[in-house]
């Protein structure tokens, strides 16, 4: 498994989608943006071309005559996705820690970045997981439209956040208003979203294996 | 000791149908594998390596079922495809440093003695290496972590004929101490005649004969007779040519008189198939 997540970072993935997080986190300079956006621009870029890449350097047939079993493949693909997510949102975090420091003065129209607000970023991702890495593993090589149908959703789930945060009291104070300074209800959404993000993931990779078996190479 | 055995594979394709598939190879041999494009050689050897699902049959390699021992068996199989490239931006180094980990056979000096003796340079990417080349390349992986049992992929289709006899010599200097075997599929058939020890003859999803290849070119006859001739003996030809001097056919040995005036000389395997393949015509 170790051997084939080395394969993954040194062959699969280019080596620009390790310095895309850095770009798209720079976004989060921008005051009181639309930040979901930031990281959604993993899913607009990395993923479909990194997928493009596998499809195109024949990746399925190279991995699969090395000596490792199907569950290992899928592992260690759902491994890197993990690990370019998890890159995407801490650099983003620290440049959001920047930006409260930038601009502390600011009203902003959609969510700031709080620690709410990056569990809400997880809950999103975690819904792009498990609709992207379980489509996708239907056939382990058509990516398209896994891509659209995991983007649309995650694109919901934001958009509908963002409408709540503008049209809800609750919601709008929570992650907008006094709320903010509570530390502990902050913390406890951002764990909440890491728990879902885990349990989305895993579940994701459970459904991915079981396709993946069937998947004809 | 066989170094593979399947027995009975059967895959069906909507239009498609791999029928009964059975053959052995000895250990310490080649096979070579033929049949016209589309007849079904690269979907066995996918079985073979498991990347398609075989709807019934069992395939065993050096002595171990595939589908219960697979990761350990890839240790010992070597394979290379032809006609498909992998990470063919990436320098031989590269891909050689992700692959080697993966096998605990692996062996540096072996690998770089394969490399020398090939010619293969490190710092080249894979798109730069010519068609030959890249079958080396996956030669020399394959060698390097003490492959057992080589599973090649029209590993000669698309090569000059100096390289073409260049890795036939190389498929015969390696089988020489009697522990590797190898298995290659391709539809140029002289490739056999110069290096095969054993073939097996498929097509349209079945297997027509495997035999080592004297006995196979035996089986058959290639006939040569008057057209007054090709009535008495129609029913019992694969298949048959007319022309304005009469008809060239092919026979199973067993199914002629030689005490008939009808002339008989041994096919080459490229007459074997395509009188084969004439014979499905013939029915349409």
């Amino acid at each position: 498994m170790y051997n084939l997540l080395m394969k993954e970072l040194k062959l699969g993935v280019s080596p620009f989608f390790y310095i895309l997080p850095f770009l798209t986190g720079a976004l989060m300079l921008i005051p009181g943006w639309l930040y979901f956006l930031v990281i959604l621009y993993f899913c607009f870029i990395t993923i479909p071309n990194m997928f493009a890449g596998y499809k195109t350097q024949n990746d399925l047939i190279f991995t699969s005559i090395l000596p490792v079993t199907k569950k290992d493949i899928v592992k260690a693909k759902v491994s890197v996705i993990v690990i370019l997510e998890l890159m995407h949102i801490v650099v983003a975090m620290i440049y959001g820690m920047i930006s409260i420091r930038l601009y502390p003065n600011l009203t902003s129209y959609f969510f700031g970045p709080s620690l709410g607000f990056w569990g809400l970023c997880f809950i999103m991702i975690a819904i792009f997981n498990i609709i992207f890495i379980s489509m996708y593993y239907k056939t382990a090589f058509k990516y398209g439209a896994a891509t659209i149908a995991s983007i649309t959703a995650a694109m919901l789930f934001a958009g509908g956040a963002e409408w709540l945060g503008i049209e809800n009291s609750f919601v709008s104070d929570l992650f907008k208003g006094t709320g903010t300074a509570h530390l502990a209800t902050q913390l406890s959404i951002l764990i909440t979203g890491i728990v879902i993000f885990a349990l989305f993931t895993i579940i994701a990779y459970h459904i991915a294996i079981k396709r993946f078996e069937k998947v004809e190479i | 000791m066989l170094a593979l055995d399947i027995k009975n594979l059967n895959k069906k394709y909507e239009h498609f149908h791999l029928q009964n598939i059975s053959f052995q190879l000895e250990k310490g041999y080649i096979m070579g594998f033929i049949g016209a494009n589309g007849a079904g050689k690269t979907t066995t050897i996918k079985s073979i390596l498991n990347l398609t699902r075989m709807d019934s049959g069992e395939i065993d390699i050096l002595g171990k079922n595939m589908a219960e021992h697979e990761v350990e068996l890839k240790q010992e199989i070597g394979s290379a495809f032809g006609d498909i490239n992998f990470y063919s931006r990436s320098k031989i180094k590269t891909l050689t440093n992700v692959i080697k980990r993966f096998y605990s056979n692996w062996d540096d000096e072996t690998y770089y003695k394969y490399l020398k003796k090939f010619n293969l340079n490190e710092n080249k990417k894979i798109s730069e290496l010519s068609t030959g080349m890249k079958v080396k390349y996956s030669l020399a992986l394959a060698l390097s972590h003490g492959a057992k049992l080589l599973i090649l992929d029209e590993p000669t289709s698309g090569l000059d004929p100096v390289a073409r006899d260049n890795l036939l010599d190389i498929f015969q200097e390696l089988v020489q101490d009697g522990e590797i075997s190898i298995l290659f599929s391709t539809h140029i058939t002289s490739d056999l005649e110069k290096c095969a020890d054993y073939i097996t003859y498929i097509h349209n999803g079945q297997i027509i004969n495997s035999a080592e290849k004297e006995q196979f070119v035996d089986t058959y006859l290639l006939l040569n007779g008057k057209k007054e001739q090709l009535d008495m003996i129609k029913n019992k030809l694969i298949a048959y040519k007319t022309n304005s001097f009469g008809f060239t056919g092919l026979i199973h040995t067993k199914d002629f008189d030689p005490s008939s005036d009808i002339k008989s000389s041994a096919p080459n395997l490229e007459e074997i198939m395509i009188y084969f393949s004439k014979k499905e015509d013939m029915y349409v």
